[in-house]
């Protein structure tokens, strides 16, 4: 999408790339022979392993900008007040509808894991219980193993084969896609198939995951989808909400999809909006926070709806969210001033444990992209990595000599025996031996003695590790609930160990207090967000005195995470060479100025231009430029033309489709004039290029861009410095800035990827490089 | 009733002024004002010391205030002789039922002890609480409701909480006529087991275990399948609760960890297998490359070097 003239040197072809280098003219004479490291550089074959440090073609920006043109103006105009009024009762429509659905989601995923986790922990438990008497536990591990293998090997084939972007949480690509980036397939209708299936295999089958994160991705497919008011994939068009098939407004409905998904997931509609707010702020409005809040509210009460109708308490409203912490006592764990100075030191440690995770995680991440990408290679490590799960856990357990009475309330799903005197179980069970929600929930409500401090540490110890191999795999999966589980087993040893040490503090050292606090620390200290975690938090457990320790622990365990190493979601942004953009421009970098920053040359089209010139510039694969200037000629001069618009690729070929060329307007006068629905029909699957047949006679023909294209872009002098470059672009969402010299000539073009390659390394600023990926 | 704040301060600023006054308006007003004077951080020593100083007020009025209360009762308002006997009758009733229940209370056996006196016990309450009684007359009112301590009242629902949450419910029938028969064949299992074990006490506790391991499991089944059909009441948990204990803690007859061996060998085995995936795609999987692309740039010394030029 760079929009440059100059041929892209293809890095195995040295020699042209080091002839283009010489050969192209430079606006401020060539300071080649300055630079000879540089160009020893270019020559040498460019192929490198993948780093971080890149940045991949395939991603562009999305169109957020509002495309003036005069067909814009004419639709707007012939529209009533009352066409308004509707266009905003079906905004609030849509919100509703994305809301319910993505609560719907929310319940099937809930009950399916149930059932069948339910299904899965019931065999192997009968199994353990025959073999415990009669002999041969080794059996019933080899079956625990392979029950776990063969449920994630089906999760992990739809992922790897059908749909590689429905691995992992799909935060990061959230984040990115509200960011402005259009990650290809990422709200597809099958992504949201293989997204939703493969999160229930893989918590059933026993990973150490959790099913929250891909609700954020369900949810934001869904508010594609309707949005939309059609499906490409099962070719059917509805034919309402047209007037939102741009990005402009998908890009709303998206942010609210994913309000709506964290609201089903956690219970928490106001930390859903916040973290809407939070990844994708630079686009909002009062109105659209508004609706959001909305379909975050719908979804969870949804949620909560059909979830008392399969508990059969039709009727009661009162099991919110995906992962419930249940309720807690205000008097019971109270706490007071003197706590706070724990709670910080907590989250030091949250803090220190986050960066340790994200540290090993990214580089198991980069071996799996340099190595583990070919995508059987990715099944059979989903495979290894559940059995090896099963595996720890049964080890766990076997060894384990915790054993505590069964509770009166019965709060243990699947209580294991093993070796335990009758009428008691084994405590490591519980921990292992469950889902991830029930043993979080277990750490946080279950009696102050009901984990010993060997068994809390040692799930600490294998759970980190888990999680941290786990994470990343080729399976649809959450980090949040492994992590609130590290945090809730090591916060609970620290609330027993400080039970024991101080030998009356029993009763305010509550180990549930400091399990909650732990979780809250260790989850802020992977994903590192701070406002919409420390609202999600306080709404899931239903109690806002907890705003302040959580927001501290939060705010400690994000300082000392980030003195160390990013948060895991932006280093898989990075490692995914996303050109993402952050929310100000890199420190230090006032000096460099738009001149620098731009890709330059340009290529430019005619406001009258040749069908041919059109097609061959759009054909040229080397340059996939997007956006196109579009100049006029001063007549009678040699001096490059000057700006009078800007306009895309999706548009010309559209208008190359539906062949509006002057010649023919001409000839047939009865031609239907194009309007902004024929561009909405081809939204969003644009054919390409090739897909368009222009006769050789059509080629000669010329074409008037003055009606489509946008005429006012935004254009910045040659002067402006980067971060102002960078706060125009990042705060209008725009996708083509036009630098321009003082006679409005066309100088350059600053694309997001120009902008996202300056970043703030180790030794200063450092500068990305592109790549083909 | 209460004195408004100025004109407590007026009675402050007269007390200050004579003691005269002060006794009079004490007279006055001393039902109203006794407490409240006590409050008022403000009140200085004198009439601090008027208050301490003068003790015939309190004893003086209460007493004939307190006697003219009963006495000025009218006919209507007092308890009934109905009333005060059903009051007798619980009052028996709930001592009986409660010497029932203290000695019963270890090793628990609360509803079978107790469970005819406890019917008793609610019988007495249900004729209280019940609207009408011979002649139309409501005790409810009086004995249940007419006062904010509901001594009745409280009794009776400390006692049923108590009930409730021994569930014997599920061991007594509906009722309160007997044991039901799900609870005496538990009962006769359970003695049985015990049986057992009184006869191989003495001696090797492997013979023990050898010997009533199939009493024990019996009862441990049907214990079992009691815990499914929630027909279980304190009594019969407590005694299943002693009899593992038993069992498993004091005759040592749980079962032994013996498989170590197999159990680690899979583990190892299993643990080894990712060792050997990533070694093996690290050396046979060709690794990804990425094919670098060199954009265009108006001037190139905004070159990764040149900043650090720059910079450095």
């Amino acid at each position: 999408m760079a929009n440059i003239t100059k041929k892209v040197s293809w890095s195995s072809r040295a020699d042209e790339s080091g002839a283009t280098g010489e050969g192209t003219p430079l606006l401020n004479g060539s300071e080649q022979p300055r630079h000879s490291r540089q160009d020893s550089l270019r020559g040498r074959p460019k192929e490198i392993p993948h780093n971080e440090k890149l940045l991949s073609l395939k991603f562009e920006s999305l169109d957020y900008d509002n495309i003036e043109n005069q067909l814009f103006l004419e639709e707007e105009r012939r529209m009533s007040y009352m066409g308004f009024r509707c266009l905003e009762i079906s905004r609030w429509v849509v919100c509703g509808l994305i809301g319910f659905l993505t609560g719907l989601i929310a319940c099937f995923i809930d009950i399916a894991v149930e059932e069948l986790a339910g299904f899965k922990y019931q065999v192997v438990k009968e199994n353990i219980e025959k073999f415990t008497e009669v002999g041969g536990l080794s059996i019933s591990l080899i079956l625990w193993a392979v029950l776990n293998s063969a449920i994630v090997m089906i999760g992990a084939i739809i992922v790897a084969f059908f749909e590689p972007i429905a691995a992992g949480s799909g935060i990061p690509q959230i984040k990115c896609y509200l960011n402005g980036v259009k990650i290809p397939r990422v709200v597809r209708l099958k992504t949201l198939v293989v997204k939703v299936c493969g999160v229930i295999c893989s918590v059933v089958g026993g990973l150490a995951v959790g099913k929250e994160g891909p609700m954020i991705h369900s949810g934001a497919v869904v508010a594609a989808g309707v949005s939309q008011g059609r499906s490409t994939s099962l070719k059917r068009d509805f034919k309402i909400f047209e007037y939102f098939r741009r990005d402009t407004e998908k890009r709303d409905f998206v942010s609210a999809g994913a309000a709506a998904g964290v609201s089903a997931a956690f219970g928490a509609p106001v930390g859903g909006v916040l973290f809407s707010l939070e990844e994708g702020a630079s686009f909002w409005n009062q109105m659209l926070t508004w609706r959001i809040f909305f379909a975050s509210m719908i979804s969870t009460f949804t949620l909560n709806f059909f979830l008392s109708i399969y508990h059969n308490k039709t009727g009661d409203l009162s099991s919110p969210g995906l992962i419930n912490f249940g309720r807690f006592e205000s008097d019971s764990v109270a706490y007071n001033l003197y706590e706070i100075p724990l709670f910080i030191a907590m989250g030091a440690i949250g803090g220190l444990l986050g960066a340790l995770f994200n540290v090993l995680n990214y580089w198991l991440t980069i071996f799996r992209i340099r190595y583990v990408h070919r995508p059987c290679l990715q099944v059979m490590e989903a495979m290894l990595v559940a059995a090896v799960t099963a595996t720890v856990s049964f080890t766990m357990i076997y060894f384990s000599n915790d054993c505590q009475p069964l509770g009166p309330e019965h709060t243990e799903e699947y209580p294991l025996q093993l070796f335990c005197a009758d009428g008691e179980y084994n405590s490591m069970a519980t921990a292992f031996f469950n889902t991830p929600e029930r043993s979080v929930r277990s750490l946080f409500h279950n009696q102050p003695d009901t984990y010993n401090p060997l068994t809390l540490g040692l799930f600490t110890l294998t759970y980190f590790f888990l999680a941290c191999w786990t994470y990343g795999l080729a399976v649809s999966a959450g980090v949040f609930i492994p992590s609130l589980l590290i945090g809730a087993a090591w916060g609970r040893l620290f609330g027993r160990l400080l039970a024991a040490i101080t030998s009356s503090g029993s009763i305010w050292a509550d180990p549930g207090k400091y399990a909650l606090i732990g979780a809250a620390a260790q989850l802020g200290g992977i994903v590192r967000m701070t406002l919409s975690l420390t609202v999600i938090m306080v709404e899931a457990t239903g109690n806002v005195t907890y705003g302040l320790p959580i927001m501290l622990v939060l705010m400690t365990a994000k300082i000392v995470g980030d003195y160390f190493v990013e948060g895991l979601y932006d280093i898989h942004i990075k490692l995914q060479s996303v050109p993402f953009l952050h929310w100000e421009a890199p420190a230090t970098s006032h000096w460099l100025t738009a001149r620098e920053v731009m890709s330059s040359p340009v290529t430019c089209l005619n406001r009258i231009e040749k069908v041919g010139t059109i097609v061959d510039t759009l054909s040229n694969t080397s340059t996939n430029h997007n956006g196109f200037p579009v100049v006029v000629q001063v007549t009678g001069s040699d001096e490059p033309a000057k700006l009078c618009g800007l306009i895309l690729r999706s548009q010309l070929i559209v208008l190359l489709k539906h062949k509006v060329f002057v010649e023919l307007a001409r000839s047939r006068l009865t031609q239907r004039k194009l309007q902004l629905k024929d561009f909405r029909d081809a939204y969003p699957r644009f054919p390409p290029i090739q897909s368009i047949h222009v006769s050789q006679d059509e080629r000669e023909c010329m074409m008037d861009l003055t009606e489509f294209m946008n005429a006012t872009p935004y254009t910045v002098p040659q002067e402006t410095s980067l971060p102002r470059v960078f706060k125009l672009f990042r705060a209008l969402g725009l996708r083509h800035l036009v630098v321009v010299d003082d006679e409005n000539r066309v100088v350059g073009l600053v694309t997001r990827k120009d902008l996202a390659r300056y970043h703030l390394g180790k030794h200063g600023l450092e500068e990305l490089q592109l790549a083909q990926t | 009733m209460s004195l408004s704040k100025s004109s407590l301060s007026l009675l402050l600023f007269i007390l200050n002024m004579s003691t005269i006054a002060l006794s009079d308006g004490l007279n006055l007003t001393a039902l109203h004002s006794a407490d409240k004077l006590k409050q008022i951080p403000s009140l200085n020593r004198a009439a601090a010391a008027v208050v301490v100083n003068s003790p015939m007020f309190k004893p003086a009025v209460e007493p004939i205030f307190s006697l003219n209360l009963l006495s000025s009762f009218p006919e209507d308002l007092e308890i009934s002789d109905y009333c005060k006997e059903l009051l007798n009758i619980f009052g028996q009733r709930y001592v009986a039922y409660v010497s029932c229940l203290v000695p019963a209370a270890r090793p628990v056996t609360v509803c079978q002890k107790c469970f005819s006196s406890f019917g008793s016990l609610r019988e007495a309450y249900a004729n209280i609480s019940s609207e009408s009684g011979p002649g139309n007359v409501s005790c409810s009112e009086s004995l249940l409701r007419g006062d904010r301590l509901m001594v009745v009242n409280q009794l009776n629902t400390s006692l049923e909480e108590l009930w409730t949450s021994s569930a014997c419910d599920n061991c007594v029938t509906k009722g309160l006529q007997r044991l039901t028969n799900d609870t005496l064949y538990f009962m006769n299992t359970l003695n049985q087991t015990d049986d057992c074990f009184d006869k191989y006490r003495q001696g090797n506790h492997t013979e023990l275990c050898k010997n009533c391991k199939s009493t024990y499991q019996e009862l441990n089944e049907l214990y079992g399948r009691m815990e499914k059909n929630q027909t279980m009441c304190i009594d019969i948990e407590d005694s299943m609760n002693m009899t593992r204990r038993l069992w498993s803690k004091y005759y040592n007859c749980s079962v032994p960890r013996e498989e170590t061996v197999p159990v680690i060998a899979v583990s190892s085995f299993m643990l080894f297998l990712p060792i050997i995936f990533y070694l093996s795609s690290f050396l046979h999987s060709e690794q990804k490359k990425r094919k670098l692309i060199h954009p265009k740039r108006a001037k190139s010394y905004t070159s990764l070097m040149n900043i650090q030029d720059k910079l450095g």
